[in-house]
């Protein structure tokens, strides 16, 4: 009966051909010869010592207790589980495969968010790995109505994701169509759960992120008491949170953690911020260009004064420093932590003081784009604010070419756009329609919480058990 | 289509489309317009409102025998085939005439305020992709517009507030001081700019809740009366006599009246905002022409949209005097007129061939 043994481990030795990693161990135990096969990358040596090695010598009904028997015939099985980071086992004289679950990869520990920071409220972020991210939620809903489903994507890299949701709030249409497009997704490179979010998301040409995106465990255990979806991607910090609307780009968790009165005047700044940062430079190229009568005449004098010197249209002033502005920001991002400061004092100095006094731009345009460029990093989400970037672009060129009403003419492009889009079938643009006239509470003006305990329109509840 | 596909406008969107594609540029010039009829003018919006009602029912009264079918096929039903293609195309020869008197006016405003120094090929180009990207989401998606319309531009009334201020209530008395045929004159100028709330007679098939069509749709007429008698007392208030009758444009200029110390015209911030409101009008009225088409020619191509695009682009870009245009513009006007007493002549032969039809 050895033949079989050496059968499996050629078929092993010509799959796992080249991977040093993999190991195997003969143990002379109780009931004979075992070899123990197992990738050293993915388990610890603690784990494997205390949960096979020392009981293989001393104590084998442990290791029965514990492990599962599979087909050895499966060869794709058998590789699937040892990816896994399973150990499997062989028992030479009953000819037993069996498997343990000893998974014991490194993994980073819970820390702060720096992507989403919060002056009160949990401080505590999603890490990589999908089982923490799951545990760090279901501390928080301690329910059995707390569903996830695992799924496998990815054709190549089989990256386990799984599907959150609150089984008794959730809306089922939704929840069968998430479940669909997930399963019709076919593309092999999957890093980060951003990529799987373009491709599920219902229109990927638009310039707007159509789910929302977030690090906190706290934000997303809201979301799931109002009946959306969540899902979570092994290797990945971020967790989806679908349906989602326009509106909601613009709130942050801290609002429920403030107080109604400092929530309201923070998301009025960040909602009314969005239109401010994509019309300001825009209006400054329109006013220059075609309807200098609109200003009153001191102040146009004091903008020809800022501008006698230089040499180009308001619109070429205007791309040019919004694309330096640009070109800062990112440099500064991909930087090293120590050399991003220095590019943020050399720009600020170039930019401030001697693009001016060289009189390639106006004083008060600096300080128009200073002022945009702010606005347009008020929404927590950071999908969003390059979005609004990315407007502000289309509505700098649209006032380039007919001034005021190019702008009109592009904000009523905006309006429809945002109004056709959809978030997992539902309308992006409520409540700006609302659904329920409750959810207007929670619009621009955060209510006190008091006011604030039905769910929203956008989840669709169901409203079954 | 089944009719369960149909049904996609709740009532909101029936309040709102009716509120949006009434105001337009008409409202604009109605001072002006109304004119003949001197200080007392500020009645007729009323007026115009009770003549709204009377002459919505019938509509909402035919479509509601027909409650899967619009005008377009109404129209086939009750003449027979050819008499009711050849009166669809005259209809939707007005739509599109008429929509492109609604841009030709406001373009030709757009180029004396706004863009002195261009010509207005390129913006209208632009507007009109504009329109048939919007007009190509169907009739929801020109309904959700139109609502956003409204909240976006409502906030303009607040910029009458120094008209308001500086005007003389006095002129409001009612003095009576005009004749039959100037009260004629005034309704008939006037009543154009009201226009619109008669496309119901298309989107009806459409509509969810179609009992409650009539009130919901009254809602949203009585809104822009509101809106329009609104505008003609402060004009009143505001202008003298002669101001009436001769400035045009009456209601950009009683923005100008405002005073911020960071905006001296405010009138050019007002008028490229209008094109919401001008999308909002032209769009429905682009949506009914292009049903038209499909109805007559039995086919349903989206190319028929950029041929409609095409056509209104020719005509507000016309080679002839604007003398030409106008009468053109005039004459689709009187058809507008003929298209809101249509219903009444359909219910006649509704009565005499209802049995004939019924088979």
């Amino acid at each position: 009966m050895r033949g079989i043994p050496e059968q499996i481990v050629a078929h092993l030795k010509q799959e796992l051909n080249e991977i040093d990693d993999v190991k195997l161990k003969m143990m002379a135990t109780e009931e004979g010869d075992v070899t123990v096969i197992y990738f050293s990358s993915l388990i610890e040596k603690m784990t494997l010592q205390t949960m096979v090695i020392i009981p293989l010598a001393n104590n084998l009904k442990q290791i029965h207790q514990m492990s599962q028997y599979i087909d050895a015939k499966d060869v794709k099985d058998v590789i699937k589980r040892l990816n896994a980071g399973q150990t499997l086992l062989f028992f030479h004289e009953t000819n037993a495969l069996v498997s343990m679950d000893t998974f014991s990869a490194p993994i980073r520990a819970i820390t702060n968010t720096e992507t989403e920071s919060t002056v009160i409220g949990p401080q505590d972020a999603f890490t990589e790995s999908l089982e923490t991210n799951i545990s760090l939620v279901r501390r928080r809903i301690q329910s059995s109505m707390l569903k996830n489903e695992n799924r496998i994507v990815g054709s190549e890299a089989n990256i386990k994701i799984s599907i959150v949701y609150m089984d008794n709030i959730v809306n089922d249409e939704n929840l069968k169509n998430l479940r669909n497009r997930i399963d019709q997704v076919n593309y092999p490179l999957f890093t980060d759960i951003s990529v799987l979010k373009q491709l599920i998301e219902d229109n990927p040409l638009s310039p707007f992120p159509q789910y929302y995106m977030t690090v906190r465990p706290d934000s997303v255990c809201r979301y799931l008491l109002d009946g959306r979806i969540v899902v979570f991607m092994d290797n990945s910090q971020l967790a989806i949170v679908c349906p989602t609307s326009f509106f909601e780009m613009f709130v942050s968790i801290e609002d429920y953690y403030n107080r109604w009165t400092t929530a309201s005047l923070l998301r009025m700044l960040r909602f009314f911020g969005f239109f401010i940062t994509i019309m300001i430079t825009p209006m400054y190229i329109s006013a220059l260009t075609f309807h200098p009568e609109i200003l009153p005449y001191e102040l146009l004098l004091s903008l020809q004064e800022s501008r006698s010197k230089v040499p180009f249209p308001p619109l070429i002033e205007v791309l040019f420093i919004e694309l330096i502005i640009e070109v800062l920001r990112e440099a500064g991002s991909r930087m090293p932590a120590k050399v991003g400061q220095t590019i943020g004092i050399v720009g600020g100095i170039v930019i401030g003081t001697a693009a001016v006094e060289a009189g390639l731009l106006s004083n008060i345009l600096i300080v128009l784009v200073a002022t945009s460029a702010l606005l347009s990093f008020l929404p927590p989400i950071f999908l969003m604010s390059n979005t609004s970037r990315f407007i502000r672009y289309i509505f700098i060129l649209s006032a380039g070419l007919f001034g005021l009403f190019g702008q009109m003419l592009a904000f009523a492009w905006l309006i429809h756009h945002l109004l056709s889009l959809k978030s997992l079938g539902t309308n992006y643009m409520t409540p700006g329609i609302p659904r329920k006239p409750t959810d207007l509470l929670d619009n621009v003006i955060r209510f006190p919480l008091k006011y604030l305990t039905k769910k929203t329109g956008i989840s669709r509840t169901q409203t079954k058990k | 289509m089944s009719t369960a596909k149909l049904k996609v406008l709740n009532r909101y969107h029936v309040i709102f489309l009716a509120q949006s594609i009434m105001i337009g540029t008409g409202i604009l010039s109605l001072p002006q317009k109304m004119s003949s009829m001197g200080y007392t003018q500020w009645l007729v919006p009323i007026i115009f409102g009770i003549t709204a009602t009377l002459t919505l029912w019938p509509m909402v009264w035919l479509c509601s025998k027909y409650p899967t079918e619009h005008l377009f096929r109404i129209n086939e039903i009750l003449l027979g085939k050819i008499i009711g293609k050849a009166i669809n195309l005259f209809f939707v020869l007005q739509f599109i005439v008429f929509s492109a008197g609604i841009i030709s006016n406001y373009m030709h405003l757009i180029q004396s305020t706004a863009l002195p120094e261009q010509t207005i090929t390129l913006p209208v180009i632009c507007l009109l992709l504009l329109l048939i990207y919007i007009v190509s989401g169907g009739i929801k998606s020109i309904a959700r517009f139109c609502m956003m319309t409204f909240f976006i531009t409502i906030p303009m009334v607040y910029f009458t507030r120094w008209a308001i201020e500086k005007g003389e209530f006095s002129h409001l008395l009612p003095l009576f001081n005009f004749n039959a045929k100037q009260f004629f004159d005034a309704f008939k100028d006037g009543y154009l700019s009201i226009l619109g709330y008669e496309l119901i007679m298309i989107y009806f098939p459409y509509i969810m809740d179609q009992k409650k069509a009539f009130r919901h749709s009254l809602i949203g007429i009585w809104i822009s009366i509101f809106l329009c008698f609104f505008t003609t007392v402060v004009s009143v208030i505001y202008y003298s006599e002669w101001q009436l009758k001769n400035v045009e444009f009456s209601v950009l200029n009683l923005f100008k009246a405002g005073e911020f110390t960071f905006v001296e015209r405010i009138d050019i911030i007002g008028i490229t905002l209008w094109v919401f409101l001008i999308l909002s009008s032209v769009t429905a009225y682009v949506w009914c022409a292009k049903i038209g088409i499909d109805s007559v020619f039995k086919k349903k191509k989206i190319y028929i949209l950029y041929l409609i695009a095409a056509i209104i682009f020719v005509i507000v870009k016309m080679p002839f005097s604007r003398e030409v245009q106008e009468k053109l513009f005039a004459a689709s006007n009187y058809i507008g007129y003929m298209l809101i007493i249509w219903p009444v002549i359909l219910m006649l032969v509704y009565a005499v061939r209802k049995k004939k039809v019924e088979q």
